[in-house]
């Protein structure tokens, strides 16, 4: 059955300590599969664009990335159709993005960056510039590939999860009725 | 460390003093987080709101360079509000009146002007730490890093006696070291005092042990502390110590050590320099001759881990090119000097050690492949002593007589203070994404992409607005001894009036700025002090061309080319 609802990576800043793990395996395993990279960080010959953003302030400490919204104000604001929804999340193509960075502004949440793209190993180059193309980068929740998302997978302190947020909500309820039946004079 | 490092999940509380884990071992951090689920306590004493500092129960913010009256001010209200372990002390200790005589006058009240500390968050501190058990101490170069630094190490193992957390699993005090494999380097005696397994150069026993199986002579003298080599070479008068030829590995002292001027004086003015290491570094600019080593993954040895843990390592990947396993270049060298030295493999090597070493005997090469690890001591050889995962059972110590001495030293503030020319301070520290002097992560171009040159300045956002400065501008930061240029990282999480630079950049080279003072015992230097002063660079085009160029001269003298293709 079709879920309702589609899922997304949350970071918990309780245990998050900033080690940057999550950024380093959302770019290796992106780029193993765009730029055949090999499995050590020594052959990768292009930029390091993570689709997820430590993010380190005063009182906490945690990697920010996409919620995959449902009415999602990038794929709105997109007017060359690059942004589309695919199984319930929000995904871009790199070939038809253009740098506009209007996504990058409708974004509430800053999970959008635009970074330079890249393919086979090589920096694609403007057509009319010597500047490197850029995109807009975003979690994809590591589509297609093999295990799910990086992120959760390597956090050392496990402190990624992905949210099923109809699942969470049902469990929530469960947990507010058991409360509710411990209380006697309730109508 | 007196604990292992597993069990540090597992105490009640934890007293972590200047040691900022998430930095600099994310794995040890990793215990941390654990143990914070599974309920300990957590204090946390640093001047910066580290990621422990974020998830402690109480963070003491001190003042840079208060850290004995801090520490003393804990062992006070431990001791007047009759918090101690007073079997403990009978039955284990020595000198613990004479201790209470000294830290007498450190009441909160006398320390809070000194440490910036609340004296009532002092007081909330202690009894926490003191009335939870078992409690751990772990440290880091927050206490080492300054001039009153074995003095302070001191201080927090009596908070650790006077309350009796010595002895059993997840208690005790452990510095949790600031250089991979540091405590192996220790262990095999890479110390200008001892032999492998601590013993003593100046013991004639000792010695003569070693002279009868290595077949030579030995001095009787300790040799010259790393620290104090630029000295050695550029103003002993005296002939007969005076230094002539250094022979660096591993090691990037035109990188890490303090006052970078005097240190490339003194290469420059070295007759002979060799360096042994994996990648061209800044000292191999003054080296008359390089030898190239074999990197991890290469070559296979053994590894101490902080908490005495021994452990293989193995080889993944036969090495490349024209290059050896220091083993084999340090046993060349030495047959070529006059002294052959014919090991076939590590194992060899290992197993005469741990005959001279009386600690070491039993961590043979089979146990460490059977269980993993093997903490010293580890004194027999039979597969059922699996070595001491922590020291100081049952309250035995390893002095004479068993029992552990109490030492209290008055605090002294750091050698050079904030003034009108200089009037903020600067510690250097480390960030996750880049290691040590940056010989092997400078070379991944993934993490340079994380974190690249010139580095990072990080300055309370009060200071930077009041000297104008927005974050990623660059900035010109000096002291008496030098001047860098790197990036202004606008932060709350320090507080106003001090500074923190990582020492890895080549560019924003902190330890151009550091002072050469060192600590009387351990001859570590003041990396955590020095007074230095901020300027704004009005120019920032000319600012990024230039740290630019700067950059593109230092790679272009290592002969480092950019690959095709690589944007980095």
């Amino acid at each position: 059955m079709r879920k309702e609802l589609g899922s997304f990576v949350l970071g918990d800043s309780t245990k998050c300590t900033g080690c940057k793990a999550c950024e380093v395996a959302c770019f290796t395993v992106h780029s193993r599969q765009q730029n055949q990279t090999g499995k050590t960080v020594g052959t990768v010959t292009v930029p390091v664009t993570p689709r997820l953003f430590l993010t380190k302030f005063e009182k906490g400490c945690m990697p920010v990335q996409c919620k995959h919204c449902e009415d999602a104000p990038c794929l709105n604001a997109c007017t060359k159709g690059a942004i589309s929804r695919t199984d319930h999340q929000v995904i871009v193509d790199p070939e038809k993005c253009i740098g506009c960075k209007d996504c990058m502004q409708a974004c509430p949440f800053g999970a959008i960056a635009l970074l330079p793209y890249a393919k086979n190993g090589r920096v694609v180059a403007q057509p009319m510039s010597p500047e490197p193309k850029v995109f807009a980068c975003k979690c994809d929740l590591c589509q297609g590939i093999e295990g799910g998302p990086a992120c959760v997978r390597v956090c050392p302190h496990e402190a990624l999860r992905i949210v099923d947020p109809e699942a969470e909500r049902e469990e929530k309820n469960i947990r507010a009725a058991e409360a509710l039946l411990l209380t006697k004079n309730w109508r | 460390m007196s604990m292992g490092i597993p069990e540090i999940e597992d105490s009640g509380c934890l007293l972590c003093f200047g040691y900022n884990g998430a930095d600099s071992h994310p794995i040890v951090a990793r215990r941390i987080v654990r143990g914070k689920q599974k309920g300990m306590k957590i204090i946390c004493v640093d001047p910066r709101v580290t990621e422990t500092a974020r998830i402690s129960d109480i963070h003491l913010q001190l003042k840079g360079g208060s850290n004995l009256a801090l520490v003393n001010a804990i062992a006070n209200v431990i001791w007047s509000e009759g918090l101690t372990d007073d079997a403990f002390i009978r039955e284990h200790t020595k000198g613990y009146d004479e201790f209470i005589e000294v830290i007498k006058e450190y009441t909160p009240e006398y320390a809070e002007p000194i440490t910036h500390v609340p004296a009532e968050e002092i007081r909330r501190a202690a009894r926490l730490y003191a009335t939870t058990k078992p409690a751990m101490i772990l440290y880091g170069m927050g206490v080492c890093q300054f001039s009153q630094a074995v003095d302070v190490v001191k201080g927090l193992a009596n908070l650790a006696l006077m309350t009796g957390n010595f002895g059993g699993p997840a208690m005790g005090i452990g510095p949790v070291r600031g250089q991979n494999n540091v405590q192996g380097a220790c262990d095999m005696g890479a110390l200008p005092n001892s032999y492998p397994g601590y013993q003593n150069v100046t013991d004639p026993k000792s010695r003569e042990k070693f002279e009868k199986a290595w077949g030579v002579s030995l001095p009787d003298k300790v040799g010259c502390p790393i620290t104090h080599v630029p000295r050695r070479i550029l103003h002993e008068k005296d002939e007969s110590k005076r230094i002539h030829a250094y022979y660096i590995f591993g090691e990037d002292p035109a990188q890490s050590d303090p006052d970078l001027a005097e240190v490339r004086e003194a290469l420059d003015k070295c007759d002979f320099v060799v360096m042994q290491d994996i990648y061209m570094n800044k000292t191999g600019l003054y080296a008359d001759v390089i030898l190239p080593a074999t990197g991890w993954g290469e070559n296979e040895g053994v590894y101490t881990c902080a908490d005495r843990g021994f452990q293989r390592i193995r080889k993944l990947v036969e090495p490349e090119g024209d290059l050896k396993p220091d083993w084999q270049i340090i046993a060349e060298i030495s047959t070529a000097m006059g002294y052959p030295m014919e090991y076939k493999n590590t194992e060899e090597i290992w197993n005469e050690l741990i005959d001279l070493c009386p600690s070491f005997q039993g961590a043979t090469y089979e146990k460490m492949e059977k269980y993993g690890c093997v903490q010293w001591p580890c004194r027999d050889k039979s597969m059922e002593d699996k070595g001491t995962p922590y020291l100081h059972k049952d309250g035995k110590f390893a002095t004479a007589d068993q029992k552990a001495l109490f030492y209290g030293t008055q605090w002294h503030p750091p050698l050079e203070k904030e003034n009108e020319q200089y009037p903020m301070t600067l510690s250097t520290v480390r960030e996750v994404g880049h290691y040590s002097v940056r010989t092997m992560t400078g070379n991944c171009r993934t993490l340079r992409n994380l974190e690249d040159e010139p580095g990072w300045v990080q300055m309370n956002t009060e200071d930077c607005r009041r000297l104008g400065l927005k974050k990623g501008e660059l900035v010109k930061i000096l002291s008496k001894r030098g001047y860098c240029i790197t990036r202004c990282l606008p932060t709350d999480r320090v507080t106003p009036g001090a500074t923190y630079m990582t020492y890895q950049w080549w560019i924003g080279a902190c330890n151009e700025l550091t002072i050469a003072e060192l600590d009387p015992v351990s001859n570590t230097p003041e990396y955590k002090y020095c007074a230095c002063r901020v300027e704004k660079i009005e120019d920032q085009e000319w600012a990024e061309r230039h740290v630019q160029e700067l950059y593109e001269d230092i790679r272009a003298q290592m002969g480092i080319h950019t690959g095709k293709g690589a944007k980095a």
